[in-house]
């Protein structure tokens, strides 16, 4: 009896860590927020997380569960890919980076120079997020670093800049084109010329040594074939 | 079969123990202690302590010069409805902090209940330093008002009214007898919506967003720097954890005290005006 009580309580708490581990077969798949609203389009059934992509590629690192990694730039796949913990990506979309200002304009921002004006509030993604990265080059190559000097907050990933410019609280915003369809009512898009657009690129990798391969595998095959670029040219992206 | 449970009981303290101390030791183990003090001097990090310190210190002030005579206040008199106002004023502790940061946006946003009005003043929260003040002021007070509360409550009426018969008027009797009898527990009542500001998170990314040197506090820079720079995560991270355990020493040993103080109660009590 003495020996067998803890017995019990161990399995139990085997069994509820188990039960918690969400190891039911779904597929795992880590995407870039700017993915959010396609992706359940192109599979329905698999379980998503979406943030920013620096974060995930963390994430991997740490060894989250995830059985596919889709990235909002090659970067971060090509370094886990190098580092042995994703297969060889393959770029599968392209998206534009455009100026998002809220529907009724408070600031009367109608180009990249406009935002150096005193007093305008720029929110942009982070450093390391690729919408932040592709935020900052595109100010380089315009010259405009200096609009730099009003971002009040970088978050976290791109929709995070969404929201904050839908809700009225930024006067505007760095974010892709393909971020605005669901906010189409709240803000107004304005195009970069076209010498300052980064080039957007999607990336996909499997993760190596995922219990569910065959279905991580089957999940890229269906984004690079007809079925997901078809979701993905409507959604508003680029398909190489 | 006493002993068994006596073992069984030992066991499930060891295993309590052993879950809440090991995440908090491992921040410590995983790189060595002169990496975490050479990361903890990173820009990123002293610009977070810096923001960190000045918005907790002037929300602190808040907290406390208005939190002191409102808990007073509650202790002291008997009304219709007290204890729903207890109750309100302890909602924000059991209150998600995604909803603390939604609500202050509903309240004090472009688009928010006074929005407007504020903007016709030329003021916008959001996104400023400011806004993180008001995040912390709203997720910390309550911790110190319940044990305002509590300590004026503790403080014997008799005492007051004796105060007041040798001619003591009102404030001075707070100031001179409640204060300094309830010292020690409004002290630990601090330390602990310090600490819980200290902390805050959830309401603050919201409603303040993520700016390094302006709005990025502590918790927010280990968020951004996980995906950057783990190693200064992590100092941050320890650093924390030490400040946090400072703060719980206070809160554990001041109540106590008080208790001493309050037996030379007069004593601490300013001499002069009387």
């Amino acid at each position: 009896m003495r020996r067998l009580l803890p017995l019990p309580l161990a399995l139990a708490a085997a069994a509820t860590l188990a039960a918690c581990g969400g190891d039911d077969g779904t597929l795992t798949v880590f995407a870039a927020a700017s993915l959010r609203e396609v992706f359940p389009r192109i599979d329905a059934a698999a379980r998503y997380s979406f943030a920013g992509s620096d974060e995930h590629a963390t994430q991997i690192r740490e060894g989250a569960p995830a059985d596919v990694y889709a990235a909002a730039s090659p970067r971060y796949p090509a370094e886990l890919a190098s580092e042995g913990l994703v297969e060889e990506p393959v770029v599968f979309a392209t998206n534009r980076l455009v100026l998002v200002v809220p529907a009724d304009n408070p600031a009367g921002i109608g180009s990249v120079p406009d935002l150096a004006a005193e007093g305008v509030r720029l929110v942009i993604a982070a450093p390391g997020v690729p919408a932040g990265d592709y935020t900052r080059r595109a100010l380089e190559t315009l010259g405009r670093e200096d609009v730099l000097a009003q971002v009040v907050s970088e978050e976290a990933d791109v929709k995070g800049v969404v929201s904050k410019v839908a809700l009225g609280e930024a006067d505007a915003g760095f974010v892709y084109a393909t971020d605005v369809a669901p906010v189409e009512d709240d803000v107004h898009v304005i195009e970069l010329p076209e010498e300052a657009q980064p080039e957007v690129e999607y990336s996909v990798a499997v993760v190596r040594g995922s219990e569910r391969d065959r279905a991580a595998r089957a999940f890229v095959e269906r984004l690079l074939g007809e079925a997901g670029r078809e979701a993905l040219r409507e959604a508003g992206f680029g398909t190489p | 079969m006493r002993r068994a449970l006596d073992l069984l009981f030992a066991g499930a303290l060891v295993l309590a123990l052993t879950f809440l101390c090991l995440p908090l030791l491992a921040i410590f183990l995983r790189v060595s202690p002169e990496t975490l003090v050479r990361q903890l001097g990173s820009d990123v990090a002293i610009d977070a302590l810096v923001v960190s310190f000045k918005t907790s210190l002037i929300a602190h002030v808040f907290i406390l010069g208005v939190g002191t005579p409102a808990a007073y206040v509650l202790a002291t008199r008997r009304f219709r409805g007290r204890r729903l106002v207890v109750a309100l004023v302890e909602l924000p502790l059991v209150l998600p902090p995604a909803v603390a940061g939604l609500a202050l946006f509903a309240a004090l946003g472009q688009r928010g209940l006074l929005g407007e009005s504020l903007d016709a003043f030329g003021i916008r929260v959001p996104l400023t330093q400011g806004a993180v003040v008001l995040a912390v002021v709203f997720v910390a007070s309550p911790f110190y008002l319940r044990q305002a509360i509590a300590a004026f409550e503790a403080v014997d009426p008799n005492l007051l009214e004796a105060a007041r018969t040798l001619g003591l008027r009102p404030l001075g009797a707070f100031r001179r007898v409640a204060l300094p009898l309830a010292a020690g527990g409004l002290g630990a009542g601090s330390a602990l919506a310090w600490a819980r500001g200290l902390g805050e998170f959830g309401a603050t990314i919201m409603f303040a967003g993520s700016l390094q040197g302006v709005t990025q506090t502590l918790p927010l820079a280990v968020y951004d720097q996980l995906a950057g720079d783990f190693d200064v995560a992590l100092a941050i991270g320890a650093f924390l954890v030490v400040v946090s355990g400072a703060l719980l020493v206070v809160v554990k040993f001041l109540p106590s005290w008080s208790s001493f103080a309050s037996i030379f109660p007069f004593r601490s009590a300013p001499s002069g005006s009387s």
